[in-house]
Order: structure tokens, then sequence, then C-alpha cells
């Protein structure tokens, strides 16, 4: 139990933290001191001072308003691919897991067939293909990260599909839409949650390591993993450069990976089980 | 003296001992001088060593290194005898006559005969060989035909050895500059009989036979390529007995390396110039190499000249020399500041007003109705800071939002001679020091002018300066041609002429840096 309340202080400060990006992000044009793009030739690559609190980028752009624009596009392209993701998994996992038999057996395949190719691979071809703005990027990666989701939905489909309470929907006469919708869905929610909970860092992540390998949203779109790209050729020289963004994503990913623990010791009713069992032993 | 030594060494006991040996060993090694080594970063491995074949910076800097040619630029930049001691031209320009000396040597011994440099240059011609850099030697009567199939007999080709000691070349028109064109690898000497008993191995370690200051000692791929001093070289043999090149891709790295003494010279990245500018081993060399935006005239908008020079007006090329520290000297015109017939007061020099001016002539007011058009650079950290500049700049004077994309470097050329982005950035590095190889880039002709922009008039400009002997005319001729490109035409804009920053050790003496980035080092000692 000692260790429980040290999860759910950690889990409270992390939903803080996380509170504050998102508002950040959310309120960008009017907490920002510059634009984003603004150039200023006369203070290339400043230290943290005054005027600039984090300091310039090599083309005289202030840090504080790129990485504030950037928790914009970071926050917008991890929860909405997330979510994305999540309904193409639910209803991918629901079909394959409901229907059974043949139907399960081809859908899962296929599955099987996408989850062996490489994902970040597959991220490239796709930006390849639908360009590298917001959109297409938020489209790639929901397109990679579904798979697991549809996975997961059709073994609690498997498993709750023989429970009793479901009989006796159908035996009150209930169709399947209402079974899947009012009787399957719910009972589910909580990995769900727990799933979408790791969803968000991973794409952010992922959008990151593009953006650092130069292959990410095209400027001057502010991204962190583009920011920190900027800033590698210059770590010897300027480091603030490199660790104002990478401090960010750093910090992001870990408390989205906190909560998501203590999310899914909560919600996740095997994982909760054999923690109850470790701590009585 | 001795009874005191002795007792000294019993004091200290066992460490005097071992302390008296390690000054004995080390001095017996002092006695045999250590040889002299130059330990340098290339930033990638040769793609090749076959001079026919080379075409990139780093196989052309190993190459320079083992071989000599017909000629040989000074300080100057200005062909001087090498192999060839003197040469005539006939009074029509139309015949060159290459005297070679009798005493330059391969390190296998044979003289260097012009029957070497025929070989050569037949085989750079030769269809069958896929040599990139074929048309350098177009100028040469049938080297067109020959080269492109039409003709199959290499006998008509305008290069004959008429004995060991004589090369006689025949040009289709007279080309000024021509002993120029004998200073660079692909005109150099090759052995008939070892290519054709190696074929493509012939230049491997240990196959491979030379006629310069160096041999190739050694070759580990992705590693390091060893040079050593030619004791037969005909000008005398370097005072450095060893050259290692390391193969080191990051400027970074390569700079930790030279500062812990591990290379003796060392080209610095950007964002490191202002922490060594001032350093006593910090040299800048201004060079021959133009950094440009070109046009895909072909396509809307830019077909339309007026949006050209729209986009060449609106740019304020006095911000990149901070951004890029490197002593880049932005320029509006093309001919680079340091060859002849530059002329700073061709192009189009920063002038918002008239720029937004001509956008709204070509019908886009402030930029109002612009269509979406992308400008594309190969990836590397200046590409980009100069893409973004662009990008703000062009918004900022014109408004108009440009979207920018990267691709790696052997992608992006493809695509640029495939199907050029309506934008794009590309450079362009002296292979010779005459204006010809600036201004022929740009001719119909050229198989490097992705813009597809051609002007019959800017063709005979160019053909007319190539075979003019008279500076002052020729002059006229570049500038009349360069007008046409930078402030008529506008397929286009010229940026800046890059600088190459080094940090060089103070042991090291004699280096010659030039213009045409092409690092010499059979002068060089280390004191």
């Amino acid at each position: 139990m000692g260790t429980g309340g040290k999860h759910h202080r950690l889990a409270l400060i992390s939903g803080v933290v996380l509170g504050v990006i998102g508002l950040a992000a959310a309120a960008a044009p009017w907490l920002a001191p510059y634009p984003f793009d603004a150039q200023d030739p006369g203070r290339l690559l400043q230290s943290p001072g005054v005027d600039h609190w984090l300091g310039t980028d090599r083309l005289g752009r202030d840090l504080l308003s790129r990485l504030i624009y950037g928790a914009r596009v970071s926050m917008t392209l991890g929860v909405s691919s997330a979510v994305i993701a999540t309904l193409l998994g639910i209803a991918y996992g629901l079909a394959s897991g409901y229907l059974g038999g043949r139907t399960d057996n081809l859908l899962m395949r296929l599955l099987d067939v996408i989850y062996a190719l490489p994902d970040l691979l597959l991220i490239i071809l796709l930006t390849i293909v639908l360009g590298r703005g917001l959109t297409g990027m938020i489209a790639a990666l929901s397109l990679v990260s579904w798979v697991t989701v549809a996975r997961l939905v059709r073994g609690e489909v498997l498993r709750l599909k023989s429970a009793d309470y479901l009989d006796a929907a159908r035996a009150l006469g209930a169709g399947h839409l209402r079974i899947v919708l009012v009787h399957l869905l719910p009972m589910m929610l909580g990995p769900l949650l727990v799933t979408l909970s790791f969803r968000i860092p991973a794409a952010i992540l992922a959008e990151s390591t593009l953006s650092f390998v130069g292959i990410g949203l095209a400027p001057p779109t502010p991204s962190w993993g583009g920011m920190a790209n900027d800033g590698w050729a210059a770590l010897r020289f300027y480091p603030h450069v490199i660790i104002v963004p990478s401090v960010a994503i750093a910090v992001t990913i870990l408390t989205f990976n906190i909560l998501g623990d203590y999310l899914n010791d909560r919600l996740n009713p095997r994982r909760a089980s054999i923690a109850g069992r470790e701590s009585s032993a | 003296m001795l009874p005191r030594m002795h007792e000294t060494v019993r004091r200290a006991g066992w460490r005097g001992v071992l302390g008296l040996l390690v000054f004995c060993v080390s001095g017996a090694v002092a006695a045999a001088p250590p040889p002299a080594v130059l330990r340098l970063s290339i930033a990638s491995e040769p793609p090749t060593l076959d001079w026919s074949l080379a075409t990139d910076n780093v196989s052309i800097t190993v190459i320079e290194n083992l071989m000599e040619g017909l000629t040989a630029f000074d300080d100057q930049l200005r062909p001087m005898p090498a192999v060839a001691s003197r040469w005539d031209v006939s009074p029509d320009g139309l015949t060159y006559t290459f005297h070679l000396r009798d005493d330059v040597r391969w390190t296998d011994g044979r003289p260097v005969t012009a029957r070497d440099f025929e070989y050569g240059w037949k085989r750079l011609l030769n269809p069958a060989t896929g040599a990139e850099y074929a048309y350098f030697l177009y100028d040469l009567v049938n080297a067109y035909e020959y080269n492109s199939g039409r003709l199959t007999d290499a006998s008509q080709v305008g290069v004959t050895a008429v004995d060991d000691t004589t090369l006689r070349v025949q040009l289709k028109k007279p080309i000024v500059y021509f002993p120029s064109i004998t200073a660079f690898v692909v005109t150099f000497p090759q052995r008939r009989d070892l290519i054709e008993r190696y074929g493509r191995r012939w230049t491997d370690p240990g196959r491979l036979v030379t006629n310069g200051p160096f041999t190739l000692a050694d070759w580990r791929h992705e590693y390091k390529v060893v040079l050593r001093a030619n004791p037969a070289y005909a000008w005398g043999r370097p005072s450095i007995d060893e050259v290692r090149m390391y193969v080191i891709n990051d400027r970074s790295t390569a700079l930790t390396l030279y500062e812990t003494g591990d290379l003796d010279l060392v080209p610095l990245p950007p964002e490191a110039i202002p922490f060594y500018e001032r350093s006593p081993e910090f040299v800048r060399v201004p060079i021959l190499r133009g950094y440009y935006y070109g046009f895909n005239v072909t396509t809307p908008p830019f077909d339309d000249p007026r949006v050209r020079q729209a986009f060449a007006l609106a740019i304020d090329k006095s911000e990149f020399p901070a951004l890029l520290k490197g002593g880049e000297l932005p320029t509006n015109s093309w001919i680079p500041a340091g060859m002849f017939a530059y002329n700073p007061a061709v192009g189009l020099a920063y002038d918002p007003a008239a720029a937004r001016a001509r956008l709204a002539e070509a019908g886009y007011p402030a930029g109002r109705g612009f269509p979406a058009v992308t400008a594309a650079y190969n990836t590397d950290p200046v590409n980009t800071v100069i893409a973004e500049n662009l990008q703000a700049q062009w918004k900022r004077t014109l408004g108009v939002a440009i979207a920018i994309d990267n691709q790696e470097w052997k992608v992006y050329l493809k695509r640029l001679q495939t199907q050029p982005p309506p934008l794009y950035r590309l450079g362009w590095g002296a292979d010779y020091p005459d204006p010809d190889n600036f201004m022929a880039l740009f001719t119909s002709q050229s198989g490097n002018n992705h813009s597809r922009w051609s002007n019959a008039g800017y063709d005979a400009l160019i053909a007319r300066a190539a075979s003019t002997g008279d500076p002052a005319q020729r002059q006229r001729l570049y500038d009349d041609a360069q007008r046409i490109l930078t402030e008529q035409d506008v397929p286009i804009i010229p940026l800046f002429v890059a600088s190459q920053n080094y940090l060089i050790k103070p042991s090291l003496h004699g280096l010659r840096l030039n213009a045409m980035e092409l690092l010499t080092l059979k002068e060089v000692s280390i004191r």
C-alpha cells in the first residue's frame, strides 16, 4: 500500500505537468513571447538571457516560443494519432473477435502481415505518400499503431464473449449492436485507456525521431525532434539548443508513462490482481 | 662525480634504475628519426581512384597527390608546365602540340610517354568507359561523335601521340584556356598494359602504378587511405614520408581528433568557426564555389521571368555571412570573385519595393493567388539554414509562403536530372579556373543545367567567349552573358561564394591551399 501511495502522488504530479504542457500548447499564441518563425539575424545562437529566456537558435528564432508551439504540434499529433489508432483498432478488433471463425482467422493473419513490417520504415513510406505536413504525419502514425489496439480488443472480446451476462443479454433479445456497444465496449474501457496513454507518448517519440533524422515535419513547423536536430550540429558549442527540446521530450514521455503505469495498475483487471497477490506475499 | 651518481641510484632504489633504463631505450629510438607522417581526414571513402571515372572532391584530392598531368596550376592558378615541358599553339588556335619531358617515370620504372596520354584521353571518351566527365574533352575534333557512339573509329579523335614525347591535340574551335583543362585529373595519363591486365581492379594498392609525388601504399575501405613518398618523383621526393587520410564523415568528430593531436589538418564545421577564428591555427581560404537557387522555368509560376526576378530581388543576401560564419561572400553575379571576368556590378541586388512591384506585374499583388510551390535542397546543415532563411525572407518581402523539402544527396541529384523541382538549391565548384567552367554550365547542351532554361543568345555568347583571346573583349562577352543569366532571364539566383575554413597545426609548413579546394601535399614539411 505504501508504494501505491507513492504511485498515486507521482501520477498526480505527472497529471499536473501534463496539464501545464497541454495548457501551454492550447494558449501558444498568447503565451509565446515571439512568433515561432521570426528570424533575427542580429541575435543568432544566443544563450538563455533576459530577452530570450531559453536563448535563440542558429536562425535567431526564440527557443521558448518554438518550444511552446512545439508542444502544440507534439500534443496534437500524439493525441489525435492515438485516438484515431484506437478507434481503428476497436472497429477491427471488435469485428474480428465478435464475428469469429474464418473471418477472425483471415483478419488476424492480415494483421500479422502488417505487424511484421517495421514501424519506422512504414511511417517513412507513408509520409512520402501522404506528405510531410501535420495531417500526413498523423495519418501515418495512426495507420501504424492501430494494430496493437486491434489485437488487444479482439482478445478482450474473446474473453468476454462467453461470459454469462452476455448469454443473459442475448436471451433477453438484445441485438448484436446493443451487445457490442452496451455490454462489450464499456468492459474494455480500462485497458483501452491504458493503451491510449502509452500510444500518445509513442507517437510523440516517433515524430521526434523522424524529425531528428530530418524526415519529420517540414520546416518551419516547430517540432521538438526537429529542434533537437537543429541543435545537434552545434552540440559542443551551443548545448542549450539541443538541451531545451530534449528535456521537453523527456519530461513529456516520462509523465505520460508514469500516468499510463498508474492507470494500468488501477484499471487493468489482470494486472491489478497480480499486483495484489504480490503485495500480499 | 661517479660515486655521487652511484649513491643517487642506490637511494632512489629500483625506480631510479627503471628511469635510467627508460632513458636509455628512448635515446636508442631517438637515434633513428621517426617517419614524417601527415594525418588528414577525408569526408568519405573515395568512390573510385580511377581518374577517368572520378567526379567527387575526395577521389580527386587523393588522385591529385598520386599523379602528375601535362600541366599543373601555380599559386595564382595559372597552368604551368608539368609532364609537358612546353607547348605550341598553331596560329589558328586549333592545334596544340605538347612537348613532354623524357625523365618522368611511372613507379614501375617505365617512362611516361605521349601514348599514355593518348590512351587515357581516348579511354575517357570511349562510351564503354561511361565517364561522366567525358564532355570535358568535347572540344577535341570528333570527341563528341566518338563518345556518343556515332563514330566507332577512335583514331579519328583529335589526340595523337606523334612520338614518345610529342602529343598533338586538334580542337574544333580555338579554346583559350585549354592548358587549364590539361591540369585536371580526368586528362592524366593511363597505362594501357595494366588496365587491360587487371580490368576494373587496376587501382588496387599494389597494382596501381602512378607518376606523382606519392604512391598508394594502403587502402582500407571505410577506414583510411595511406600514401607514401615516391623516391623516384621527377621533381624531387616530397619531404613528408607518409600521408594518412582517415575516413571521418562527421566534422565535429574530426575536430575532436584534431584537438587530441590525432589529425594535423581539419576543415571546421560552421558552428565551430566563431570559437577558433582568432586561433593562430585558423586559416580561411576563399574558394571558387558558387551557391545558387535555380528555377524550373518550364512550370508555372516560374515560367514567368518577372516572378523569377521578383524572387531574386527579394533576398537580402547580407544575412548569409552572419548565419553561416564561414567568410561567405554574398553575390548577385554568377562568375565568382577570384576568377577572371568577375563583375560585382552585374546582377539583381536586394530591392524589396521593386520585388513586390515585379510580382504584382506578374499577377500576384502582395503574393495573393500565388500557387503552392516547394523549394528543394539536399540534406545538410548549411542548406537547411539557407532554405529556412529564404523561406522567411520570401514570406516577409513578397507575402509568398514556400514549402521546403530536403532529400539525401544521391536521390536529390537523380530528381534534378529527371524531374527538377520548381525551386532547387545547388552549388558549383571550379574544375578549372576559367569563367567558361561556370558559364557553360547554363548553356542549352549542358548536362548540368537543371533549370531547363535555354537561350540561344546566351549560348552564342559563351561559345564566342571561349574562343576570344583578348581579355577586354572576353570580359565584355561574359558581362553580357551574365546580364542575361542574372538580370534578364534569371533561371538562377546566385547567393554567395563559399570559403573553406581550416585548422592547421603550426608544425605543418608549405601547405598550398588554393581556391580550387585542391590539397597539394608534395611541398609540405613537418617541423
